[in-house]
């Protein structure tokens, strides 16, 4: 495992900066100096992505140096994948970082126009454990904006990476990263007749794929318990298709419920104590929640019509889920114990996978009309609804923790097979993540840590 | 024949109409865009008018305190016996001891000079010369001049120096500020109220975008309210900044602080500042920016 050991004091060479710390910080509460010439209001900003220099960590002992560069690279990836910012290419740094505990000197990295700069260093130690230390700073601020330690074995060094990127895309957007997590999907192989659906799941840059299951039955729909350790999915099995929990550590399967009839698209509530999902009796589905302490199980709704996929708020207090009660499918939200629901998506073409943001502000859906599949956002409350991306077939939007990045997968249609993607909540920054096959049913993991 | 001739000038008159009209089109070119602001002569007069709400300075200081006056220039000779002795800050020379020590000196320099030194060169010259006849009388009488008495200025007398004095320095004594043709009520570069120079819209506007290229959003920014980040630069006239930006206001989102710190980032990124004009200078020495992201993401 990895810990965090401590925090790096931060380095204060001269009394300007501590001075200039200080006026920042009090300054902000304190009674506004009066009259200033001019008043200007800035209501626009760039989009660009924050430029961010990035030099290799520094070894602690001559044979860390290849490892200081991986976890560089693998920091850089992030970074840049994360559309907000723009790694700037090391060729160019004037500076040649070679001790950490020093001031950088900024006058080399402002001509770059670093906005950040991140120093590290990477030192195998005595009893095998790997120490990986990093600061980062405000280039035109002449600041440390902040320095950690953490300590693991060797072979965890990309975690350390992830945890790194994220501290430093905290520290630098306000938002909660989203780099030291796991993604689970359907990893997809053979001929399109006679597709192999295997479960895998993998760090969410693409590395480190692991197969959770052999291919024998046709799986769908996994979806991340928030303790990481467990997922839930639904298979194909012998007879009628059945909702199962897996434990990703121990291997360990079972058959979530007893239920007479078909089970599916399942997923954990917000606390891990319960599993909510559809069943199917006759031509109509109902959605049910199975507490998984106590098996006890509770219907929700109770309709002629066909009620799937739920997705519980951040808070547990609602569900929202697609029905077709209405005539087409179209996203509702109940109460957690059921009851009345409530349509808010009223837009031409149908809605369905609504999926909460672990933020809260946002429902992603896929949305079917007029011969294309795209994904998109809507408020809870049926307002704002945005379509992030349009195409001939995208589906099965999963958020990423901070509820900034949706990913989902993309079927181009004809041969090929469908791939996963992100993109922005903005819209903005597609990205396309490599697996080694195929791959579709993305389900984004919590943090790790 | 004449019809023909006729027709067929009047045909060829239309072809060739028909061809150099028809195969040139209207070619309005382009021109590129300048953007004007239109206002009313009142509208100007109010902006540069001042504001009543902007708070009262001291009055600047004059630069000149008095109007240089042309005195008819006086014979110093004629008026350095009338002339008290005059104070000035710069000469204390004539005061050391008028009386006791100039008056050694001179004597002692006759003296040292009134025994001839034996010259060298000239004893070389003796003896060189000693051969030749005549000439060399003159010419061994060379260590005489030194005899002659010092000239007459050496002779100390205070009266003297008080004359000389007087000759340097006629003027009354005064401070040393500008002299001008006209009082000068304000200072050069304006002030911040009342007729000062403000900037136009196009240079605030220029100064905003430039903010705003430098300005790299938070991206926790989106869908904040109560997110605006207030603040305060002050300059120097090349446009640097003189102090530190110091952020205004504050707020209890969550977000604020990568946001304040976006905002400075943003101002000291941008700085120097150097395309506004020096003329209007006390315009923008010290500004306040409001960046506010709020309006950024409404879609």
């Amino acid at each position: 495992m990895i810990e965090r050991d401590s925090t790096l004091s931060p380095l204060l060479l001269n009394r300007r900066t501590l001075l200039v710390g200080a006026a920042a910080t009090t300054l902000a509460g304190g009674a506004r100096p009066a009259g200033a010439a001019l008043r200007l209001d800035v209501t626009q900003g760039n989009v660009q992505p924050m430029p961010i220099a990035l030099p290799d960590f520094i070894g602690g002992t001559p044979g860390d140096m290849e490892g200081g560069r991986g976890v560089t690279e693998v920091i850089t990836a992030n970074l840049r994948r994360s559309g907000l910012f723009a790694p700037i290419d090391q060729a160019a740094y004037i500076e040649r970082i070679a001790n950490i505990d020093v001031m950088p000197r900024f006058d080399d990295w402002r001509p770059l126009n670093a906005q950040a700069l991140v120093t590290g260093r990477i030192t195998r130690q005595g009893d095998g454990r790997l120490k990986a230390e990093f600061r980062l700073w405000d280039v035109f601020a002449g600041q440390q904006l902040m320095g950690q330690q953490y300590f693991s074995t060797p072979d965890n060094w990309r975690r350390i990476a992830h945890i790194i990127s994220d501290a430093v895309y905290e520290r630098l957007t306000g938002e909660k990263g989203y780099f030291d997590t796991r993604i689970v999907f359907i990893d997809e192989t053979g001929p399109k007749e006679r597709r192999i659906k295997r479960l895998a799941i993998m760090d969410q840059d693409g590395a480190g794929v692991r197969y959770l299951t052999r291919g024998d039955d046709l799986v769908l729909t996994p979806r991340f318990s928030p303790s990481t350790q467990e997922i839930t999915y639904m298979a194909y099995g012998q007879g009628d298709p059945r909702v199962y929990l897996l434990n990703i550590e121990t291997g360990q399967r079972e058959i979530v419920g007893n239920f007479p009839g078909m089970t599916f698209a399942p997923r954990f509530s917000p606390d891990g104590q319960r599993v909510i999902m559809s069943l199917q009796q006759g031509g109509n589905a109902n959605i049910f929640v199975m507490d998984l302490r106590s098996k006890t199980t509770t219907r929700l709704t109770d309709s002629p019509a066909i009620d799937t996929a739920p997705s519980y708020s951040p808070d547990g207090s609602r569900i929202c889920f697609e029905s077709d009660r209405g005539g087409s499918q179209q996203i509702y939200l109940m109460a957690a114990g059921g009851g009345g629901a409530q349509r808010i998506s009223f837009g031409e073409g149908s809605y369905s996978t609504p999926v909460w943001s672990p933020r809260g502000d946002y429902i992603a859906f896929t949305k079917r009309g007029r011969g294309s599949f795209g994904i998109g956002v809507i408020t809870p409350d049926g307002k704002n609804e945005r379509l992030l991306t349009e195409g001939y077939h995208n589906e099965g939007p999963t958020w990423a923790p901070n509820g900034r990045v949706l990913m989902f997968f993309r079927d181009p249609g004809g041969n090929a097979g469908p791939a996963l993607f992100t993109i922005d909540i903005t819209g903005r920054n597609e990205q396309r993540i490599p697996t080694p096959s195929y791959a579709s049913d993305p389900a984004w993991s919590p943090l790790l840590s | 024949m004449g019809l023909t001739i006729s027709v067929i000038g009047h045909a060829a008159a239309l072809l060739w109409c028909a061809v150099s009209f028809g195969a040139k089109p209207y070619n309005a070119a382009p021109i590129d865009a300048l953007p004007v602001d239109i206002i009313s002569a009142t509208e100007f007069s109010q902006m540069t008018a001042g504001s009543k709400t902007a708070p009262k300075t001291a009055p600047p200081k004059a630069l000149v305190e008095k109007v240089a006056e042309a005195k008819p220039v006086d014979n110093p000779a004629a008026k350095v016996t009338e002339k008290p002795e005059i104070v000035s800050a710069f000469a204390p020379e004539p005061k050391p001891e008028p009386e006791a020590k100039p008056e050694p000196k001179p004597k002692e320099a006759e003296k040292k000079v009134a025994p001839a030194k034996p010259d060298p060169i000239a004893e070389a010259l003796k003896k060189d010369e000693a051969k030749k006849p005549e000439p060399k009388k003159q010419e061994a009488k060379v260590p005489a001049p030194p005899k002659k008495p010092p000239p007459p200025q050496q002779k100390f007398d205070p009266k003297q120096i008080e004359q000389r004095l007087a000759l340097l320095d006629k003027r009354e004594a005064q401070r040393h500020a500008a002299t001008g043709d006209v009082l000068n009520p304000t200072v050069g570069l304006g002030t911040s109220t009342g007729t000062a120079p403000r900037l136009s819209q196009n240079e605030i506007d220029a100064l905003r975008a430039r903010l705003r290229e430098c300005w790299n959003l938070p991206a926790g920014a989106q869908d904040a309210k109560d997110l605006n980040v207030e603040v305060r630069i002050m300059l120097r006239q090349d446009g640097s900044l003189s102090a530190d930006p110091t952020v205004l206001n504050r707020s209890a989102n969550p977000f604020f602080q990568v946001a304040a710190e976006s905002a400075l980032r943003a101002v000291r990124t941008c700085a120097p500042f150097s395309f506004l004009p020096i003329a209007k200078y006390e315009a923008w020495k010290d500004i306040e920016i409001n960046f506010d992201p709020q309006y950024m993401f409404r879609s």
